[in-house]
Order: structure tokens, then sequence, then C-alpha cells
């Protein structure tokens, strides 16, 4: 079993030993719910990945990912099996329970590292080592106005530190009304944009009347 | 024949001092509606030779064949006072005409929701008793909804011909009967105690009882008789209305009252000496034929008779003497203007009841003082289906403001949220009518203080709704009504021919509509479900829905099905955990009953989500023994918000708790609308969150990942706290003679059901028989019941409570197991009950 980061630009960024492992795999999944290639999860832009891969690639949603990553562990068991992670395996997104639950299953676990939006956020000219506890911003609901960000990004200041703001995508989410039901249905897939990001930001530094710390 | 015009009613409808809107409520076969066409008759729209045989009220063809209302039906009615007759009434008036806006309900406890959505549009209630049968169950069920809405009641004695007639009871005995049945139905009143709508209780003395014979047109108060006597005798009117109730004895010989019975024969009680005696002799001359003796007793009492009625003879002539003399119309409806409360009156005190928003706000106000020029408040309590099929009037009243026709109104659903667009329409109104029994009047418009029926809104409305001005955006909807009985039974409907299918899709959406308390849905395995009060319930919307809203399609149901519950019977064994999908969450709960009659608190609305907090832990404290911080840390009550089961916070100093307090309340609301057992409704079930371990980051603890955990962790303690199914239990009133006793035993013997109260009724030989009788077992009871007393019981069935089934669903081949499984397979989910280990982790 592999655990193959993607990196973040397209197809072409795999590490040459992650390439090496996906073109000996039985089986290829990518996991497509915390983050995305920068072309997209297109039908189009799979078919890039295939092609440039040489072998078909199966969606991992995240259903599959967290509901039923019992049968690709299985799989892994009898075949070899690459499972893709945009960025870096234990990046932004931790996929520990995956690897927790293979090794219980006495799977072999390979993990493959590669570039992850965590360390790239050097790009912007602030030293990654002045970075304080990165937070997730999520889309605000009607009834649901989560503000613990906020006072993380108010610490992180007070320590003197920048902060990295990752935000919300949602790609395949069954709407509320149906996450207890048997028969799903699915939101249209959304991305946060900065805009919102910082309307949300704003929204919530009225509501605590916190004084300007942005 | 019609003696009023609309226009003359519309003209009176402005005088909110002489309007009386008022139901008539009572038991099942106690005579309202023939009582009501007595009171349509005064008002010329039926003919005063056939009033006690029309029932005007019961429009439907069923309803006559059937002789019992199921649908009820408003009638405005127009009536004069006399100068003289108000001389001594005291409150405020606006000369001497009155309207009556009447609403006749159906007294068979299976439609009991027809007589709260009357109810919600009246301030008083003619309480209508059968002098030989007394307060029966239904009396009581709908004397109590009455004045949990503050409805002021007043009550009639009726039937009184049977005393006369049929029984011959001699004269202490009757006030002996009388007595008893006034002093049962203030019992009930007792209990509720009002300041703002003052005594509520009943008494003749002071007008506020009628004895009636509805059937025959006559009925009177103590007023009439004191009336009479006052003048004869040159007393006070008052003073003789005191003497002739309670213990004031007149001897005739001495011509002294006293308060004892002397024992002299000729001594006798006031009332039997002065009212009954009269009556009775009367009756019987006529009835004997005795026209001698009649013209001159007539005479006396100034009662004249047209010459072609001089020639009736027996029950017809008596009838005629009876109507002419003592008119039923003249002593209710001058008991009702008397004694029951003008819109203006009323309004002043129901406001609370009524309104949802702040009670300071200028809706508020409108409502108070019932303000014509205020902005409108009007509250549709029911559809009513208009004679072009499909199409539906919406009918109510007109609290504050006016409604016009053409006017655009914003129409505020049951699920309306003040400040959001949700169940929020405005439309224009396209005609206001006002009801007449079997006809309608268009009116220009109709001014607060009045019932109305609307045209042009059906689409909108589902069930009930409020209305307002369409520039009235910051108003808040009248409060939803309360319903005393549960669609308890349900049924499966199918269509015979599958390509009508559409049309019963249609068709239920209709039936839902008519009927304010049917509900319909859809069941995930596809079957079209219709859930109802009883069986006769069910047959008539079966009826319905076949006949008026599918026209004619054939339709085949399956056996009635019985709702049930899930329950817990203990505290959880052990503290049980679930952890979300993605593994970075993990809530641990404990599931434990709620304690004795905290459910029935929830469901009486004396506790609930909406509550003030302080008054929710002095209940919560004082009542149940709640510990006072605990009671503060109720998250949410389920299912719908509003359901007898909750969540409650027991944990300490945890981060982010407020951040998925939300999706554990959605999950909750999930959770106890389909229980882990069979998909049922839970019930008296107390969720504890005990700890929850949560990723730092919100993006990893959305509601994706926290609603389905906290289902599956609350199935989790569900089912380690030994889960029980509810059932749901009748309270079964029959009444039978003697000989039929052992027959109604054996059939109650059969039917798992069991007597708790068996009582000879005074004074008859009839017995009166209470039992409860569990809701699954009902179906064909009457039919049994009727067959082993060859048709001497009539049985009487209300849903009384919830009874826990002592066998455990989770014992495998257990009755209660094989009725889970029964359950899941017709739901079309898994008959196999799901192992705990589906709900629960492991570290």
């Amino acid at each position: 079993m592999y655990i193959i980061g993607l990196g973040l630009g397209d197809e072409r960024d795999i590490t040459v030993r992650g390439l090496e492992a996906v073109k000996k795999c039985d089986k290829v999944y990518i996991e497509a719910y915390t983050s995305l290639l920068s072309f997209g999860i297109s039908s189009n832009g799979l078919s890039t990945l295939e092609e440039f891969y040489g072998r078909p690639i199966i969606l991992a949603d995240r259903e599959m990912v967290e509901e039923r990553a019992d049968d690709i562990l299985l799989e892994a068991r009898e075949s070899s099996v690459a499972f893709l992670v945009v960025g870096d395996p234990f990046g932004a997104t931790t996929h520990t329970d995956l690897v927790v639950r293979a090794k219980k299953l006495g799977l072999e676990v390979n993990v493959i590292h590669n570039a992850s939006v965590m360390n790239a956020v050097g790009v912007c000219g602030l030293q990654l080592y002045r970075y304080g506890e990165t937070v997730s911003l999520t889309f605000f609901t009607d009834t649901w106005r989560p503000d613990s960000f906020y006072e993380k990004i108010q610490q992180n200041r007070f320590l003197g530190l920048h902060t990295l703001c990752l935000l919300d995508i949602r790609v395949k989410e069954p709407t509320l009304e149906s996450l207890c039901r048997r028969k799903k249905q699915y939101e249209a897939p959304r991305y946060m944009t900065i805009l919102v990001a910082i309307e949300q930001l704003l929204e919530v530094q009225q509501r605590l009347g916190g004084s300007g710390t942005k | 024949m019609v003696k009023f015009s609309s226009e003359e009613l519309r003209r009176i409808m402005d005088k909110k001092h002489n309007i009386r809107n008022m139901s008539v409520i009572a038991h099942v076969d106690h005579g309202k509606s023939t009582l009501t066409d007595s009171l349509v008759a005064a008002a010329g729209i039926i003919a005063q030779e056939t009033a006690g045989d029309v029932r005007m009220t019961d429009t439907r063809a069923d309803e006559a064949e059937r002789g019992i209302t199921i649908k009820s039906t408003g009638i405005s009615l127009y009536y004069e006072m006399t100068e003289e007759s108000l001389a001594s009434f005291k409150g405020d008036r606006d000369g001497n005409e009155y309207l009556i806006n009447l609403i006749d309900s159906p007294g068979h406890v299976d439609f009991s929701s027809e007589v709260t959505a009357a109810l919600r549009i009246t301030d008083g209630a003619l309480v209508v008793v059968d002098c030989i049968e007394g307060v029966c169950v239904q009396t009581e069920t709908v004397l109590r909804q009455a004045l949990g809405e503050r409805i002021r009641p007043v009550l009639t004695v009726n039937k009184m011909d049977r005393c006369f007639l049929e029984l011959q009871v001699d004269g202490e005995e009757a006030y002996q009967t009388f007595q008893k049945v006034i002093e049962n139905a203030n019992v009930i009143m007792a209990t509720y105690e009002d300041p703002l709508l003052g005594d509520v209780q009943v008494y003749p003395e002071k007008g506020t009882v009628a004895f009636s014979a509805g059937l025959h047109g006559w009925a009177f108060t103590l007023t009439n008789f004191a009336k009479m006597y006052a003048s004869k005798f040159g007393v006070d009117e008052g003073k003789m209305m005191q003497k002739l109730w309670g213990e004031n004895y007149f001897d005739p010989a001495t011509k002294k009252w006293t308060s004892k019975n002397s024992g002299a024969p000729t001594c006798k009680r006031g009332f039997v000496q002065f009212c009954y005696e009269p009556v009775k002799q009367i009756i019987n001359i006529c009835m004997n034929d005795q026209k001698d003796k009649l013209w001159p007793m007539l005479k006396k009492l100034g009662v004249t008779m047209k010459p072609d009625e001089k020639d009736l003879i027996g029950k017809a002539l008596m009838k005629r003497v009876m109507q002419t003399w003592l008119p039923a119309s003249a002593a209710l409806l001058e008991m009702m203007i008397f004694h029951l409360p003008s819109p203006h009156t009323a309004q002043r005190y129901r406001v609370e009841n009524l309104y949802e928003g702040p009670l300071d706000d200028q809706y508020a106000n409108a409502i108070r003082n019932c303000d014509p020029e205020g902005p409108l408040m009007l509250y549709v309590s029911k559809m009513i289906p208009a004679s072009d099929k499909g199409r539906f009037f919406a009918f109510g009243r007109v609290f504050a403001g006016k409604v016009s026709t053409g006017m655009k109104v914003r129409i505020m659903g049951p699920n309306y949220i003040p400040g959001t667009k949700k169940d929020l329409y405005t439309k224009s109104v396209q005609r206001t009518v006002i009801w007449m029994g079997k006809k309608q009047e268009s009116v220009e418009d109709v001014p607060c203080g009045n019932t109305v029926a609307l045209v042009g809104l059906d689409q909108f409305i589902t069930k009930n709704a409020t209305l307002t001005g369409e520039k009235e955006v910051d108003a808040h909807p009248i409060k939803a009504m309360k319903f005393s009985v549960s669609p308890v039974v349900r049924v499966a409907v199918r269509c015979k021919v599958a390509s009508d299918l559409p049309k019963l899709v249609e068709g239920l959406k209709r039936l839902a509509k008519s009927d304010p308390m049917v509900v319909c849905s859809i069941e995930e395995s596809g079957e079209h479900i219709i859930a109802g009060a009883g069986e006769l319930h069910l047959e008539i919307c079966m009826k319905d829905l076949q006949e008026d809203f599918m026209g004619g399609a054939e339709l085949i149901q399956d056996d009635p099905i019985v709702s049930y519950r899930e329950t817990v019977l203990d505290k959880s064994c052990r503290t049980v955990m679930s952890k979300s999908p993605n593994k970075h969450n993990r809530l641990y709960m404990e599931a434990r009953p709620l304690e004795d009659g905290l459910a029935e608190a929830i469901d009486d609305g004396r506790i609930g989500q909406r509550d003030d907090p302080k008054v929710r832990v002095k209940i919560l404290s004082e009542e149940f023994n709640w510990d006072k911080d605990l009671a503060k840390k109720i998250w949410a009550f389920g299912p719908e918000t509003t359901g007898p089961n909750m969540v409650v916070d027991m944990c300490k100093g945890v981060q982010y708790l407020n951040e998925i307090k939300d999706h554990v309340c959605s999950g909750f609301q999930e959770a106890s609308k389909y229980g882990a057992l069979a998909e049922e409704n839970m019930r008296g079930i107390c969720f504890e969150v005990c700890d929850v371990v949560l990723h730092s980051d919100t993006i990893h603890r959305g509601a994706g990942q926290i609603m389905p955990t906290a289902r599956r962790v609350m199935f989790a303690s569900q089912l380690t706290a030994k889960p029980r199914l509810l059932e749901p239990v009748y309270l079964v009133e029959i009444q039978a003679p003697e000989n039929a006793l052992g027959g109604i035993y054996s059939v109650l013997n059969q039917k798992r059901g069991h007597v708790f109260e068996e009582m000879q009724r005074m004074g008859t030989p009839l017995y009166n028989i209470k039992a409860y009788l569990p809701v699954r077992e009902s179906f064909g009871f009457s039919g049994a019941l009727r067959a082993s007393t060859s048709g001497q019981a009539f049985p009487q069935c209300v849903f009384d409570h919830w009874e826990m089934m002592t066998a455990d669903p989770l014992e495998a081949g257990s009755q209660a197991q094989q009725l889970v499984e029964e359950i899941r397979k017709r739901k079309g989910i898994k008959a196999q009950l799901p192992p705990l280990s589906d709900f629960e982790d492991r570290l």
C-alpha cells in the first residue's frame, strides 16, 4: 500500500519515486474532497492524470475514504494499491486514520512525501518559522456560525506570528436534511473565495467586539 | 323566508359590542345540531315548524345519513332583542341588534380536531349536556379544551323532553339529576382558575344554565320564570331567581318560603314548584289533548296561538305550544348575549394566548383592543372544500383590522419564522364571504371580531395560517392550535389502477387541507399513509379522498396500523462512544428515562423550547427534582423541537462545545424522530452528553462529521438503556343497560382491555363503564361489542396515554421483537435489528 503525495501544481508535480509507485500498482485511488489540483477534478482533468500516469484512476470521495476505507484496505491485502493525496499525505489533511488501520491489518505502508501548502506558503515572502497555528475557515450557514478560528488568529497575532488560513471547499457534501437519511442528496460544489473569508472574519470581529487585529 | 339580508348583517359586523362568536360543544348525540336548528329558526333561515328535524349545519350527505356531525360548520345569525329584555344588561352595547357567529362542532371524539379549530375562532361556548346521560368523556375533553383557550362557557341541560315523556320522573328526582349534571360540569371548570377570565363555573340562579329540549325547540332559563313571577308577585327579579334554585322551598298552603322541606305534602322546592311542574302540566295537557283546559292556561301565560295551529293534536300540538311559550332561541340567545363575551371583551384577555410576538407591539395592541382601524390580524383555522371540486375556502376569524375583497395579504404559514421568508407568501384575496350554513354570501369587507371565509388563498395555505396586511413585515404569527387528540391510527392506501397514482398524490394533498388533523405522508417504502384519530375518522377520510378528491377512483386500503413510541427503561449500562467518520472527533453519551410526568408536561406545552428558562428551571427543580444547574443545560427538545425527549449537556470545561451544539441537536432531532428500534418516534428519553473530544480545527468537525455521529451515539445509548416500546391506549367509555355488562366484559377481555370504573347512572338503569383498551385492539371493537350485546352498548374511544410493553425487543423471539420486525419490514428497512456495534465504537 502506497500513500502518495501529488504536490501542488498539476499532474507533473508528482515525485519520481511516486510516479514509479503509481505505475506498478494494481489500483489507484485519488482522494478528492480535502483539496484539489489546480486544474480541478473534472472528467477532463482526471483523464489528464490517467494519461500521464498510464493507469486508470478511481475517484474516492469523502464517503469512500471515511466510511468505506475498509474496502480499500481489503484490496490492498491482495494487491498493491496507491492512494493519491493532493499536497502531502500528512500535510493540511491528515490521513493518519488510514495508516493506523492499515497497520492494524498488518499491511506494509509506504508514504511518499511531496510539497504541501503548509510549506509552499513561504512563497509570499514570510518566514515559515514565524507561522502560528493554522486554521480553517468554514462556510457559515444560517444557524451555524462558528468563531473559534478568530480566537486562534488573535492568539497568533498576540505572539507576533502569521496565520495560514485554509479556505473551505465543499466538493460533494450531503445536504443537511439528508445527512441522516439513507438516500443522500448532495449540495452543488462550492469553493470559498478570499472575499467571502474576509467578510466572515469581519462579521465575527463585529460580533465579538474585538479590536482591529487584522 | 329569510328575515335578514347580507347588507343588514354587514352593518352589525361593525358593532363589535354586539357580536358574539360562539361554538356549540358537547358529547356525541347530546343534541348540538338539533339545538342549533332552533337558533337558526329564530334568524328565519328555516321554518319554525321544521326546526329540530332539518339539522341545518349538517351540510354533508353522510352527516345526515349517520345522524352525526363530522365537520364543524359556521353560520352567522342576526337577532334583534327587545328593549325591555335588554334593560338589565349591564355591559357595553350598541343598539338592540345582535350578530351571532355560531359554529356547530362534531361531538364524536374522532373529530375533536374540528372542535379545536372551532374554539380558536370563538369567544364563548354553549356546552350541551344530555340531562339523563350527564357529563361524558367528550364533554369533559372539549370543555377542558375550551377553557384552555380561554373560552367562557354557558351550559344547557338538553333533552328535557326525555324527562317528561320517556322517563316521567317526578320533580324532585329531576332536580337532583340536573343538579348533579351541573355539579359535574362545574368540577371540571373549577380546575381552571384564571384570574383574567374570572369564575367560569355556571349557576342556574345566575342565568348561565339553560334547560332545553332541542328536538321540540323549547328552552328556558330561570330568568324566564323569574321575570314572569316577579311581575305576578311584585318581587324583585334577582331575588326571585335565587329562590328558584337550590335549597329553597315554597308551601302554597302557607305561602311561605323556607330553606328546608317542612315535610308538608304541599311544600315543594322552588324549582319544582314554579318551573318544572308548570312545564310538566302543559306538556301533559297537550299530550292528552285536554284542549278545554289548555286554552285558558295559555291565555294566563300570555301565549297566543295561530288559528290553524289550534287544530293540532298530541305531540305536534305540544311542540307548537312549547315553542310559542318558551322558544329555545329566545332563552339561549339571551343567555349568550348576556353571559358570553363580545370580541371586544374577550380579545382583551385572549391576546396572551393568541399572539406569539411581544405583547406590547402594535399587532398585540390591535388584537387586544379589537381595533378595526389597526393592522389586519386574521387566523385561518380550517379549510372548507368549496362546491367546485378541488378548491377551498379559508375559514377563520379577523382579530384586528379589516379584510376586504382584492386586498393583498401576507400569509404566514405554521413554519414561518419572523424575519425569514420561510413559509411566507403574499397574495390577493379574491372574495370575502360570510358563511350561513348551506349557503354563502359575498360581502365587500369584514371587520375584526367576525368570522370570515376567504376565496383564492387555498393554494398557499395547507391547514392554517395567520394573515396580515402586505406591508406588516414585522408582525408575528398567531399561535398554532394545540390538539387534544393525536393521529395514532394510520392506514396505507394504494390505487387499484396504477395510472391513478397522480390522482392519489393530488387527492392526499387536498385531504390534508380539508381536515385540521389528518396527516398524510409517504413512507420510505413508497407507501402512502393517512393518519387520523380513530377508526371512524379514517373511514370518513377515506371516503372523502375517494369520492371528493379523486373523482371516485378505486382505492385499496390496508389494515390500519398503529404508531408506537420508543423509550428506555433504565439508565445506559455504560457510557457509550461513537467516532465521527474522519475519526478525529468522539462523542460520549448516556440515555436515561425522563422522570414520571415530565413527558406529559412537555406534551401539554408546560415545558418547552420556547419557555422562559427561569420558569423552566423552576418547574424542573420543584416538580421533577432536577438539579438547578442541570435544568439550565437543556440543549433541545425533539422530535420537531417540541417533542418529549431531550439532550442535556453534562460536560465540564470542553472547548468548542458551542460550535458542535447545533449539529448534535440536528442529529438528535433525526434520532428522536426515527428511533433505533423501529424508526418510530422516541418518547421520554433524556440523552446526556457526558464528554466530547474534538479536532481543534473547525473544518474537521462540521455538520457532516458531527450530525451522523450524534445520531449513532444516541442509538447506542438507547440500545444500552433497556429499550422498550410504548403502545397507545384508548380510554373507552361505554354506556349500557345491566344485562349487556357480561358481553362488554368478555369483549374487553378478548381485546386486552381492562375496566377501571363501573358506575350506575343516577336514576337510570344504565351503567357507565370506563376501561383502557390498546389502540391496536380497537379495530373492529365497536362491531364486536355490538354483536355481543345485541346492539345495546356504544363505545367512545379517546386516546388516553402511552403504555410500556413489558417484553424486551432485544430478546430474541419476544413479542416485542416480533413487533419491531413487523414494523421494520413494513417500512422497507432491514427486518433484523442492527447490532450495537453498528453504532458504538471502541477507542
